[in-house]
């Protein structure tokens, strides 16, 4: 910078200086206002801007830059006295062409908009359809995989081994068998098991795989309450809601990430918004799966309220605020049992397990507390 | 150093040094203000859309208003750019998800929770990003009509960034000063200005000797919590100085003498907003579930139940929309403080060294593309 300065003489105190665009060298120039615009160094060549070339590029306050579409892409004058700037902004036409105006930003509005509201429609509508009709379709080798996969999961959450006391796992056997021709699954490949913890649950898995965890077991005071919980999650197993949970999911987390810009998922609204989304279409599968299990138990000619008796003395009262209730993957189970209760008839069938079968059920696990 | 100093009388008399020159700052931050409010309220109407736009128009503003020896810098990129890479970040992202997602299972049949360490692919995919999003912003940094740009590869820094991460881990963070000498000097090496090329001194030692009795004392931040914004912002501002010092271009070097409380107040006013608008929003809540309690006449006990959902319809209304402007204020908050005033405060201590080497440098190199900012928003993370 020193030797331009030394050899520019004694300048006006704003000078006009110009950048090539092909050397960081600050030249000072003069500027000519001819049919172009005349760009003159001192013993350089002269460069000649078209006005209808000439774009306004971004400056600090004070200062004109101006950049040039026929010159180099980096090719800068800038201009600080603000009299030659009014000049040379009343000759180009052009100054402002390329930038964002008002109708720019409405576009983007507009587009984002629309692209949102197709989003939310692919959601609300589009993806709950296309996880009906292809949860059906997924072949069973692909399902039993995904299966195996979070059986691997549950067991080194819930214990590794299933429980295998031979009269206790006969009686099991025998009360899952009548459950599942009564519900009309045809999968030979479906597996039943108690699993060894104090969690009180009960799951199904991808494959035909159901569990139950011994807390259920140990609260469970006759078979019909058992039978009850059971033929719900067959109800699961039969609406494939495993793979339509799955594909729901899958795709809802995806297009609410690609609305909010964020491919993995992971931040706040997101996963406010998602878990909402899927609680909704949780509930609704629970429901189907407790209408399953209405019909399974009235076919054997028992009761399902027993079952649901026993959800409300493991749950309690679950209804308080709004956010829970709309939150909640389950329907509250106060609502359930409500249900139920309409649903009750007078027992009909012969009971599902004798006195001995149950209790060697209740021993399944061995007769130790977890 | 050789600022305003003369050299030796030795037996050919040398041209003085020139004195260092300064950074100057001149943005309006009333204009920033109102640029970023516009830019949220933009972002909610666009769900996010408008991001692109907005961070195009802050890194403008900040790079137009920056000058160096008289002279502002100019960011040229463009928000369509910033677009068009996060479609095909998207696309490329996309199957990678999926066969992500594949893998996991294959892994978890093999042995539960197997798949964890898949994370850490997506960790160093993030790595790459920041450098890739990060020679985007380079080329896009014009000053005196010559850009900024850069070479290297986004896979080497990346396997850097994740060897030095598993040091650091092991050593419980005390690796993160010779973590970061080693990035930013792969960084700055592949960094150039026209035909000169960049490079970091900085070295990790000096970081550490700067700032260990505050991994020291971390601990305590734990159990007593207003010394953590303190602690930070010591960090932070000992940090950027470390950083400004070691940068040097050619024969350009940078110093900085900014001093090691110049963060507490930033750090302070935005918990201060954040407070503030927390105890806001609460009361909103409140004098927004009263007012409902009171106009539709229904009792409290049924606005907040859930036998009636049509009824709780109104509160959650006022809930969202209390809660995107709650998002919105913080948005701005942040970026005022956070980005303009965080920037304003440290140029004004650099001081910029032998500035003439810098007269008349060729321009070189060509523009990159947006992908790497593309992948950085796809997956979240950021980099500088």
């Amino acid at each position: 910078m020193s030797d331009v300065f030394a050899e520019a003489p004694a300048q006006a105190a704003k000078p006009t200086i110009f950048f090539d665009g092909t050397s960081s060298r600050r030249r000072q120039v003069t500027l000519t206002f001819a049919d172009a615009l005349e760009i003159l160094e001192e013993g350089g060549t002269p460069v000649r801007w078209s006005y209808a070339d000439i774009r306004r590029a971004d400056s600090p306050p004070g200062i004109l830059r101006l950049a040039c579409t026929t010159a180099p892409p980096l090719a800068r004058l800038e201009i600080r006295d603000a009299v030659l700037a009014a000049d040379v902004t009343v000759r180009c036409t052009d100054l402002d062409e390329h930038r964002t105006s008002r109708r720019g930003v409405a576009k983007i509005v507009g587009w984002s908009v629309a692209a949102t509201v197709s989003i939310v429609c692919v959601v609300l509508f589009g993806v709950p359809l296309a996880a009906d009709r292809l949860a059906p379709l997924v072949p069973k080798p692909i399902e039993r995989r995904i299966g195996d996969a979070s059986e691997v999961q549950v067991k080194t959450i819930f214990g590794r081994s299933v429980c295998e006391d031979p009269a206790g796992k006969a009686a099991f056997t025998k009360l899952v068998n009548r459950l599942r021709d009564a519900a009309g699954l045809d999968d030979d490949s479906m597996t039943a098991g108690v699993l060894p913890t104090a969690v009180p649950n009960a799951f199904a898995l991808p494959g035909g795989k159901v569990y139950v965890l011994r807390g259920l077991l140990d609260k469970a005071q006759n078979p019909d309450e058992l039978a009850g919980i059971l033929a719900h999650e067959l109800g699961h197993l039969k609406h494939y809601d495993n793979m339509r949970g799955l594909i729901y999911n899958g795709g809802t987390s995806f297009l609410i990430g690609l609305l909010f810009g964020d491919v993995t998922g992971s931040s706040a609204v997101i996963f406010a918004s998602r878990t909402v989304v899927e609680a909704s279409y949780s509930r609704e599968a629970e429901t189907a799966a407790d209408t399953f299990a209405i019909e399974i138990m009235h076919k054997l000619g028992r009761s399902p309220k027993p079952a649901f008796e026993l959800m409300y003395r493991i749950t309690g009262k679950e209804g308080g605020s709004t956010l829970t209730s709309i939150l909640a993957s389950h329907p509250l189970t106060e609502d359930r049992l409500a249900r139920m209760t309409r649903e009750d008839r007078p027992v009909s069938g012969p009971p599902l397990l004798t006195d001995k079968e149950w209790q060697s059920l209740k021993g399944i696990c061995g007769s130790g507390k977890i | 150093m050789n600022d305003m100093q003369w050299t030796p009388i030795g037996s050919e008399p040398l041209p003085p040094p020139l004195p260092p020159t300064r950074v100057d700052f001149s943005g309006d931050r009333s204009e920033f203000r109102k640029m970023v409010t516009k830019g949220a309220m933009l972002e909610l109407v666009t769900f996010g859309f408008y991001r692109f736009w907005l961070v195009t128009d802050i890194r403008r503003h900040l790079w137009a208003n920056t000058a160096i020896d008289g002279d502002a810098a100019e960011y040229t990129g463009r928000a369509k750019e910033l677009l068009v890479g996060f479609l095909f970040a998207l696309a490329i992202l996309v199957p990678i998800y999926l066969a992500y997602f594949l893998i996991g299972i294959e892994f978890e049949r093999w042995q539960g929770f197997a798949s964890t360490p898949l994370f850490i692919g997506f960790y160093a995919f993030g790595q790459f990003a920041i450098f890739r999003a990060r020679r985007y912003r380079l080329t896009r940094t014009v000053w005196r009509g010559v850009r900024f740009w850069m070479d290297g590869s986004g896979w080497a820094y990346s396997f850097r960034a994740m060897a030095w991460g598993l040091l650091v881990f092991l050593t419980l963070g005390l690796a993160l000063p010779w973590r970061e000498a080693a990035l930013e000097r792969y960084k700055m090496q592949h960094t150039h200005y026209g035909d000169l090329r960049g490079d970091f001194e900085g070295n990790g030692w000096t970081f550490f000797k700067r700032g260990w009795w505050l991994w020291l004392l971390s601990p305590i931040a734990l159990v007593i919590f207003p010394l953590a914004p303190f602690f930070y912002a010591e960090f932070k501002a000992r940090e950027w100085r470390w950083w400004l010092d070691g940068i040097r271009i050619g024969g350009v070097s940078l110093s900085s003498d900014l001093p090691h409380d110049a963060f507490y107040g930033l750090y302070w006013k935005v918990i201060g907003w954040w407070t503030l608008l927390s105890m806001v929003f609460s009361a909103y809540l409140g004098g927004s579930a009263l007012l409902v309690v009171q106009l539709s006449g229904v009792p409290a006990d049924q606005v907040f139940g859930s036998d009636n959902a049509a009824r709780s319809i109104p509160m959650v209304v006022m809930m969202v929309a209390g809660y995107l402007a709650l998002a919105l204020a913080i948005n701005i908050v942040m970026r005022v403080y956070l980005q303009r005033d965080l920037w304003a405060k440290v140029l004004e201590t650099v001081k910029v060294h032998d500035i003439g080497a810098a007269s008349d440098v060729q321009g070189r190199g060509v523009l990159a593309s947006a992908l790497g900012e593309g992948f950085a928003d796809g997956l979240d993370v950021a980099g500088f």
